[in-house]
C-alpha cells in the first residue's frame, strides 16, 4: 500500500519559489492500476519522481508497505529505486549503446540478481512484452518507438517491482499503440499484483484504470 | 556486461572523437616520456662531470693567461701560505718557460700555423727570419716566426696530466720534482722530431739535460712539451723561489669551495684562483639548462594530457548527461556510473599511453641528441684559448669535459619507464576525478525532464 501524506515539493529558481506539490494526499491500494491527469505544469511528473524516489521533498511523507521512504538514506534510496520501483518514461531512456537484452540485464545487475541467470531472464520478458528475438538484440535506435517503450516496460518489471511509475508512457506513441501499450503494462501487472501510477493525456486510457486523480497547481482536485 | 565491459565499450562508442583523444595524449605521454629519458641522461652525465671534476685548486699570478698578460710571478712566502691553509693536503708547483731555438738543441715539433704565428707577431720575436713566409697568405706580412718548445718546471709532474690521474709515461721513469737534477720528462711529440730516447741529452739554457722518460698525454700542446724538477728550471731561467702555477689539493669536495674562499682572502688580489670543481659546474651550466628544459617539459606535456583527457571526459559527461540521470533512476550506485566512467577514461589513456609510450622510445634518443647538440655547441665553441702555459693545461683538459658533453647517450632506465607510466596514470585520475564529481552530483530527477 502506497499512503501519500502533506507532500509538497518547492524548487527554488531566479524569479523566486516554485511550489510544484502542495500538500498532496492519497492512498493507493497494493495491486492498484491509478492514473493521474492535470495540465501541463501541474505537478504529475514532480509527484512521480517523489514517489520514485529521484528526487527528495520539501515535507511530508510518502509510505511503501509502512517505510517513510524520504526518510531514506541515499544508499537505501538507490536499493529502492533498483528493486521497488520500475519505471516507465515518456522517451522510453533505453540507453542507447547497449541491445535491448543488455537494456533489461543493466537493471537486472542493479536489482542484484546473479550474473549468470540475468539472460535468461531478460530473454523472458522480452518475449512477454512481443519482442522477437533478432530484436532483442537489437540497439534501440533500431526499433520503433512502440517497441523501445516494450523494451522499457520489460526493463521496468525486470525485478519485480512493487510500483511500476509511469510517466506518460503512450505520449510519444500514436493512438493505437499507445493502447497496446497500456494494455500490456496493465496485463503484466494483474499477474504480478504490481501497483500501477500512470500519469497520461489520453482520457479514453484514464477512464479503464481503477481510479484517477486530477492535479492542478499541485494539488489534488479529485 | 559489468561496469568494467560497459566503461570499455563507450570508450569506443564514438571511434572519430575517441580517436583524436587517444592521438594527442600519445603524443603528449610520448612527449613525457622523452622529456624524462633527456633529463634522466643529462643529469647522469652532469653527475659524472662533477664526480671526476676532483679537488684540485689552481693558483695563477693575477692577470696571467698562459704566457700572455702581466703580473709579478708567486712568490715562495705565497707558496707557504697556500700550503698552511686548512684542508689542503698538498700542493705541487709549477713554473714555466718557453725555449726558442737559440737557448736549446731542440728543434720545436710544434706548428705555430696561422694562429700561433698571429700571436708571436705581437711579442715582437727576437728570431728574424724571412723562410716560411708564404706570398698568398696576406695576413702575414711581417717577419714570420718560429715556434718554441714549452718547458714546465713542477714540483709533481703528474699534475702536467690532462686527465686528472698519473702523467702516462710511454718509456723510461718519472723524475723527482723536488730535487734539482739536470733531468727532464719529454713529450711524445717533441722526442720524435728530435729522436729522443730516454738517457739521449739535449742542450738547454747551455747545460746539458739528460732526457729519463717520455710521456705521452694525447694533447698535442702538452707532448710538444719538456717537464723537468722545478727547482731546476728556477735556477735556470734565473727566477729563484718563483712559481707562476700552484695546484692545492683539497681534501674532501664538500671543502672546495669554502678553500677556495679561504685562498681568495688570504692572497687578495694577487693572485686568480680556480677550482676545477667550479669549472666543471660552469661547464655543465648548458647541460643543467638542458635538464630545467626538459623538467618543464614533462610538466607542461603532463598537464596537456591530464587537460586532454579532463575536457574529453566532461565532453562525454555533458553530453551522456541524460543517460547517466537513467542508470541513476533504475538503480544504479553513484560508485557503479562512476567507476564506468572512470574506466571510459583509463581505456582512452591505456590506449594513448601505449602508442605514446611506443612514440617515446623511438623519439627520445634523437630528441636527446639534438637537445644536447644545440645547446652546448656554444659551450664547446668559446673554449678555444690562445695557447700556452699551466692555465691551459688545465683549460685542456676541461676542453675535453666539454667535448664529452656532447656525447651524452640517452638511457631509458626502468625508473624513468616507470615514472612515465606514474605521471601517466596520474593524467588519468586528473582526468577522470572531476568528471566524476561531476557525475555525483547528477540528480536521478533528470529523467522526467522533457528536452
Ligand atoms: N527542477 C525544477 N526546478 C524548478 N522548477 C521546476 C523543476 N521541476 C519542475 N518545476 C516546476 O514545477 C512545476 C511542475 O512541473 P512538472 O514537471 O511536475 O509538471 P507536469 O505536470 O509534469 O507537466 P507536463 O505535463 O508538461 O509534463 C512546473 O511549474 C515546473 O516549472
Ligand atoms: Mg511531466
Amino acid at each position: 500500500m502506497l499512503v501519500v501524506k502533506n507532500l509538497s515539493k518547492s524548487f527554488s529558481s531566479a524569479s523566486g519559489d516554485v511550489t510544484a506539490l502542495n500538500k498532496v494526499n492519497l492512498t493507493v491500494q497494493t495491486g492498484e492500476f491509478a492514473s493521474i491527469i492535470g495540465k501541463s505544469g501541474s505537478g504529475k511528473s514532480t509527484l512521480l519522481s517523489m514517489l520514485g524516489a529521484l528526487d527528495i521533498p520539501t515535507s511530508g511523507s510518502i509510505e511503501v508497505d509502512g517505510v517513510d521512504i524520504a526518510k531514506l538514506s541515499a544508499g537505501k534510496q538507490t536499493a529502492y529505486r533498483a528493486k521497488k520501483i520500475g519505471f516507465v518514461f515518456q522517451h522510453y531512456n533505453l540507453i542507447p549503446n547497449l541491445t535491448a537484452l543488455e537494456n533489461v540485464m543493466l537493471a537486472l545487475e542493479f536489482g542484484g540478481m546473479p550474473a549468470k541467470k540475468r539472460k535468461a531472464r531478460a530473454e523472458q520478458l522480452l518475449t512477454d512484452v512481443g519482442l522477437e528475438p533478432d530484436e532483442q538484440l537489437r540497439k534501440p535506435p533500431r526499433l520503433s518507438g512502440g517497441q523501445q517503450q516494450r523494451v522499457s516496460i520489460a526493463r521496468a518489471l525486470a525485478n519485480h517491482p512493487a510500483i511500476v511509475l509511469a510517466d506518460e508512457p503512450t505520449g510519444n506513441l500514436d493512438s493505437e499503440t499507445g493502447k497496446k501499450i497500456f494494455d500490456l503494462l496493465h496485463h503484466l501487472s494483474r499477474s504480478e499484483k504490481t501497483t500501477i501510477l500512470a500519469v497520461t493525456h489520453d482520457m479514453d486510457i484514464a477512464g479503464k484504470t481503477d481510479r484517477t486523480f486530477k492535479l492542478k497547481d499541485g494539488k489534488i482536485i479529485a | 556486461m559489468n561496469v568494467i565491459s560497459r566503461g570499455i565499450k563507450n570508450a569506443l562508442r564514438s571511434p572519430l572523437r575517441s580517436g583524436a583523444i587517444v592521438l594527442m595524449l600519445a603524443i603528449s605521454i610520448g612527449l613525457i616520456l622523452s622529456m624524462l629519458v633527456a633529463r634522466g641522461s643529462v643529469n647522469s652525465k652532469i653527475d659524472e662531470v662533477k664526480s671526476t671534476a676532483g679537488t684540485s685548486i689552481t693558483i695563477t699570478p693575477a692577470g696571467v693567461n698562459g704566457f700572455a698578460g702581466g703580473g709579478d710571478a708567486l712568490t715562495s712566502t705565497q707558496l707557504a701560505t697556500i700550503t698552511s691553509t686548512a684542508h689542503i693536503t698538498g700542493t705541487s708547483a709549477s713554473l714555466n718557460d718557453q725555449l726558442s731555438s737559440t737557448d736549446t738543441s731542440l728543434t720545436a715539433s710544434l706548428e705555430l700555423g696561422n694562429f700561433g704565428a698571429r700571436q708571436m707577431r705581437f711579442e715582437g720575436s727576437s728570431t728574424p727570419s724571412s723562410a716560411n713566409s708564404s706570398p698568398s697568405d696576406t695576413t702575414i706580412t711581417r717577419r714570420a716566426p718560429t715556434p718554441r718548445t714549452t718547458v714546465t718546471g713542477t714540483t709533481n709532474p703528474n699534475s702536467v696530466s690532462t686527465n686528472g690521474s698519473d702523467l702516462t709515461l710511454t718509456s723510461g721513469e718519472t723524475i723527482d720534482g723536488t730535487s734539482s737534477e739536470l733531468v727532464a720528462l719529454v713529450g711524445s711529440d717533441l722526442a720524435t722530431k728530435n729522436s729522443l730516447v730516454v738517457g739521449s741529452t739535449f742542450t738547454a739554457y747551455t747545460k746539458t739535460i739528460t732526457v729519463k722518460g717520455i710521456f705521452s698525454t694525447g694533447n698535442k700542446f702538452q707532448d710538444s712539451g719538456i717537464i723537468m724538477p722545478l727547482a731546476t728550471v728556477q735556477t735556470l731561467t734565473d727566477q729563484s723561489g718563483s712559481v707562476n702555477s700552484i695546484v692545492a689539493k683539497v681534501d674532501s669536495s664538500d671543502n672546495v669551495s669554502s678553500t677556495v674562499a679561504a685562498l681568495k682572502t688570504a692572497l687578495s688580489d694577487k693572485a686568480d684562483i680556480v677550482s676545477q670543481a667550479e669549472q666543471a659546474a660552469a661547464s655543465v651550466s648548458s647541460l643543467e639548462s638542458i635538464a630545467s628544459l626538459a623538467l618543464g617539459g614533462v610538466i607542461g606535456a603532463t598537464i596537456a594530457g591530464a587537460v586532454i583527457v579532463l575536457l574529453a571526459m566532461i565532453m562525454v559527461v555533458r553530453e551522456r548527461r541524460r543517460e547517466i540521470g537513467v542508470i541513476k533512476a533504475i538503480g544504479g550506485t553513484n560508485r557503479k556510473v562512476v567507476g564506468q566512467f572512470v574506466t571510459e577514461a583509463l581505456t582512452l589513456t591505456v590506449i594513448g599511453s601505449i602508442i605514446g609510450l611506443a612514440l617515446g622510445v623511438a623519439v627520445s634518443g634523437p630528441m636527446t641528441t639534438s637537445l644536447v647538440s644545440s645547446s652546448t655547441s656554444s659551450t664547446t665553441s668559446t673554449s678555444g684559448r690562445p695557447a700556452g702555459g699551466p692555465g691551459e693545461m688545465m683549460r685542456g683538459g676541461f676542453n675535453q669535459i666539454s667535448k664529452n658533453l656532447t656525447s651524452v647517450t640517452s638511457t631509458l632506465t626502468p625508473t624513468i619507464f616507470a615514472s612515465a607510466i606514474g605521471i601517466t596514470l596520474l593524467i588519468a585520475v586528473i582526468g577522470a576525478a572531476v568528471p566524476a564529481w561531476f557525475i555525483s552530483k547528477i540528480s536521478p530527477a533528470e529523467v522526467l525532464r522533457t528536452e
